[in-house]
């Protein structure tokens, strides 16, 4: 529940990280390189030539695919021929020196001055992020209060209590490139100190942007680089910044979810750096030294980039867009646009913290202590210890506790989502012309004749009514938005008529006398996508 | 390795788990043995030899305890050998001892349904899940396969596998358990198809029964065998198993043990059933899993006929004679 105490209570650790940076890059480049000397013991694979001629491989490939510039390639094949002579001094050298210089890559930054300003001036600062020069005033003036647009509540107090008392990582659902600032704004509105996160390199190609998240905690994750040892050295950055106590977010589904459904297969990632951490937290002699998950859910009343994104999951080609470039996200008419129309509407973003957890799966309490699914205190460094009480490392068990810790966030979502009125019509007129048609199979609703796709008003109150009775009896399928409990029904239609209709190129339904008729059945499966997860009617 | 490392903790001192501890302990494994009876602890400790299980050599490596909290400070490695319907309380008992370090295998060869009560599903479940929802520890697992307890007693040739998702809880279970030539232990990673496995060997045990009392022969039998394992593949699968554990150790293993001469209760069971005994769904461990799976396969639209027909002659509605024959015609449609 929304909490009385006074916001920004929780201390910013990230107030220190400018001073502690270079500590945290060696300490990264001391554990990779160290790892994988002691790994290349064993020959083959893990061997340094292997590890080096892998990264070689990789860059190659990747500027050549990319049409990179004339020499691009040159460093990587003067490695390459240099290799073969190494001594095993050398290739540690240069091991060394690859390790610092992806850590370079990845290193975020935090500026005070610049964290004050963004908080300062909070709202209006996007409007000036995502204008351009000539937009300026017209982003100021209609962005002035868009924090009281991000609504915060949820488990606030106990995610607080975890961050004054450990290590917090943050874990929403991701629908949109909106995502970062809005969780921001959300923590900020929630109490809640401000997170170090990992952030698409694609999203730093906007220079506003890219000042603003390099300036505000963001590190930087190339999906392009895909060997090892980038990866390791991601991973290592993360542990240790857990283990410095830097409170952190990562978006467990990964990429932006292409459907809208709310996430149920996550990817996991950065998430098994929580029990490295506090795995070395407690080989450190520091089990009280804490890490916390947090879920949470971001939910907007429209998404900017809803129809780039339905379009590339039901393209067959949808799985191999993973970093999409061109969509709405890089248009800052449409930024612009989609924050006009928001605007309209009070709570249009809500983000909603649940119970935290630590990084075994249990519920965690309003204190900070763990406990079993039977309600009982367990000590967390219990997970990590051998028969005699000693630390023991096993990668194996620790992927599995993060899978369990995954199936736990995977849980909670569903219970933490909120419905805006978008997402209850487009449920709403979903089964309408799904029941017509004799189908919820997208492809063939697709291709549904004109009058199929017609629905007259009181049959789409009609379902609204149901589908709202029907979530409130079953809390674990989410919530209305708490600032609409008491729309009637009309109200709830006509509101989420006007968002379906407003934003988009197109309207995703529109009122023809007393029919309502979809015009983009993509879009309108897109929005009521947020609902799949709740069961339809007949089978409920 | 340290004492605690090496010691294995049987909790239950029913048939099963005396017999483990038997031959674990000749093998020269320390073993503590609990049970809450105290007259059973206290006729192993003074008598070495359980009433439970008249004629198991039970040496000095192995003793009994009736404190759960000795248990889990002297063993890491736990066997919870209980009967299904005591899952749940036992399972929550040893919760308050435990914590994320211990590994705790079971060796029930059956389903569970809970009571239903607050923060209970009613559905049927694998132990495992039961397990999880009254211990602290994630590690847990599962040992199966065909070692009935007078192999075990005897030092007769038997193998079971343990499985779980933690390498660590199968790499410590081949560890401990293995006690040749007494028992061997294979590997598994299939820890949802080695417990249905297990489960569903026993409901086929009351068929095997079924069929050798009414007097069928052996074509038949293994036409029945053959099909079950078949069945309980495609349940296994729609599940999230390996189709390919039910014809293993857990599996066909069991089943061909359990429904071979007298010595399985489900066995006996389905013989009396032959003869005209009155139905009692509840009796045995088998009889018990056959319901519980039924349901389960509704759940998951996979279709059973040979655990239908067993299920229907356990729950009185139908004569074996005439669950034989639907038995019979159901398969060859479906297949």
């Amino acid at each position: 529940m929304a909490s009385d105490r006074p916001i920004r209570e929780a201390e910013n650790r990230l107030e220190k990280f400018n001073a502690d940076r270079e500590r945290l890059l060696s300490e990264v480049e001391r554990r990779v390189v160290a790892r994988r000397v002691a790994e290349a013991r064993a020959g083959g694979d893990a061997s340094l030539e292997y590890v080096l001629n892998d990264v070689v491989y990789c860059e190659i490939k990747r500027l050549e695919s990319s049409g990179g510039k004339n020499g691009a390639t040159d460093r990587w094949r003067d490695l390459s021929r240099r290799l073969l002579g190494m001594t095993e001094d050398d290739k540690r050298e240069e091991l060394r020196g690859l390790v610092r210089h992806y850590g370079k890559d990845v290193v975020g930054n935090f500026d005070p001055r610049v964290y004050r300003f963004a908080t300062g001036i909070g709202p209006s600062l996007l409007g000036f992020l995502f204008s351009p020069t000539s937009s300026i005033k017209e982003g100021l003036s209609s962005l002035r209060n868009l924090d009281a647009h991000i609504h915060a509540d949820g488990a606030i107090d106990a995610a607080r209590a975890c961050a004054e008392r450990g290590t917090i990582v943050v874990t929403p659902t991701h629908s949109s490139n909106m995502d970062s600032p809005a969780i921001g704004l959300g923590l900020l509105r929630a109490g809640l100190p401000p997170t170090t996160y990992g952030a698409g390199k694609n999203l730093f190609s906007n220079p506003f942007i890219s000042f603003f998240m390099r300036n505000l905690g963001a590190y930087r994750v190339d999906r392009r680089l895909k060997f090892e040892l980038y990866k390791d050295v991601l991973k290592e950055y993360s542990t240790v910044l857990l283990e410095h106590g830097y409170h952190s977010l990562f978006f467990p589904g990964g990429t932006r979810c292409r459907s809208n459904i709310v996430e149920r297969n996550l990817k996991l990632g950065l998430l098994g750096t929580t029990v490295t951490a506090y795995k070395n937290n407690v080989r450190e002699g520091a089990p009280n030294k804490r890490v916390y998950i947090v879920p949470a859910t971001i939910n907007y009343r429209l998404v900017l980039e809803a129809e780039t994104l339905i379009d590339d999951y039901l393209a067959e080609t949808g799985k191999s867009r993973y970093i999409i470039t061109d969509d709405e996200f890089s248009r800052l008419g449409r930024i612009l646009e989609f924050f006009r129309k928001i605007l309209v509407h009070e709570g249009s973003v809500v983000v909603r913290f649940g119970q935290p957890l630590d990084p075994f799966g249990n519920d965690v309490t309003d204190e900070g202590e763990s406990v079993d699914r039977a309600g009982r205190t367990v000590d967390p460094a219990s997970f990590v210890r051998g028969a005699n009480g000693e630390v023991t490392d096993d990668d194996q068990r620790d992927a599995e506790y993060t899978r369990a810790l995954g199936r736990r966030l995977a849980t909670a979502y569903p219970r933490l989502t909120v419905f805006h009125s978008t997402n209850l019509v487009a449920r709403a007129l979903f089964d309408a012309i799904a029941q017509a048609a004799g189908t919820r199979d997208i492809y063939r609703l697709l291709r549904a004749p004109h009058g199929q796709l017609a629905i007259d008003e009181a049959t789409a109150i009609d379902n609204l009514v149901r589908l709202r009775a029907r979530l409130g009896a079953h809390p674990e399928w989410g919530s209305e938005h708490p600032n609409y409990l008491l729309q009637s029904a009309a109200d709830k239609l006509a509101d989420g008529m006007h968002g379906l209709s407003s934003y988009h190129t197109h309207p995703a339904v529109e009122r023809t006398g007393k029919n309502l008729q979809v015009r983009d059945v993509k879009l309108l499966y897109y929005y009521q996508n947020r609902t799949a997860h709740i069961p339809a009617e007949a089978s409920s | 390795m340290t004492a605690r490392a090496d010691t294995v903790g049987i909790v239950g001192a029913g048939q099963f788990g005396t017999a483990l501890g038997s031959v674990l302990a000749r093998a020269g494994r320390r073993v503590v043995l609990f049970s809450r009876d105290a007259a059973v602890v206290g006729a192993i400790q003074e008598t070495r030899s359980s009433p439970r299980l008249l004629g198991a050599p039970l040496g000095p490596a192995l003793e009994a305890t009736a404190d759960l909290r000795r248990l889990a400070a002297e063993c890491r490695f736990l066997v919870l050998a209980v009967t299904s319907t005591d899952v749940v309380a036992r399972a929550r008992e040893l919760g308050d001892v435990l914590d994320g370090s211990h590994i705790v295998v079971h060796a029930i060869g059956g389903l569970v349904v809970p009571s239903g009560g607050p923060g209970e599903s009613a559905r049927g479940q694998r132990v495992s899940e039961v397990m999880a929802q009254g211990l602290p520890t994630l590690k847990l697992g599962v040992i199966a396969g065909p070692a009935l307890p007078a192999d075990l007693c005897e030092n007769h040739y038997s193998s079971m596998v343990v499985a779980s998702a933690f390498d660590e809880v199968v790499h410590e279970g081949r560890r401990l358990l293995n006690a040749p030539p007494g028992l061997r232990v294979y590997s598994s990673k299939d820890l949802i198809g080695v417990e249905l496995a297990s489960a569903l060997a026993g409901a086929y045990t009351v068929a095997l029964g079924l069929c050798d009392g009414l007097g069928m022969s052996a074509g038949p039998r293994a036409v029945l065998v053959t099909r079950a394992v078949a069945e309980a593949s495609r349940f296994g699968v729609a599940a999230g198993a390996e189709a390919r554990t039910f014809a293993g150790l857990a599996g066909l293993g069991n089943l061909l043990v359990r429904a071979s001469g007298d010595r399985s209760a489900d066995y006996l069971l389905g013989r009396r059933l032959a003869d005209g005994a009155a139905a009692d769904a509840a009796r045995t461990e088998g009889a018990r899993a056959a319901m519980t799976a039924l349901e389960l396969a509704k759940a998951l639209r996979v279709r059973m006929p040979v655990l239908q027909g067993v299920a229907a002659v356990l729950a009185g509605k139908v004569d074996p004679r005439d669950a034989v024959q639907m038995v019979g015609d159901t398969v060859a449609l479906e297949e």
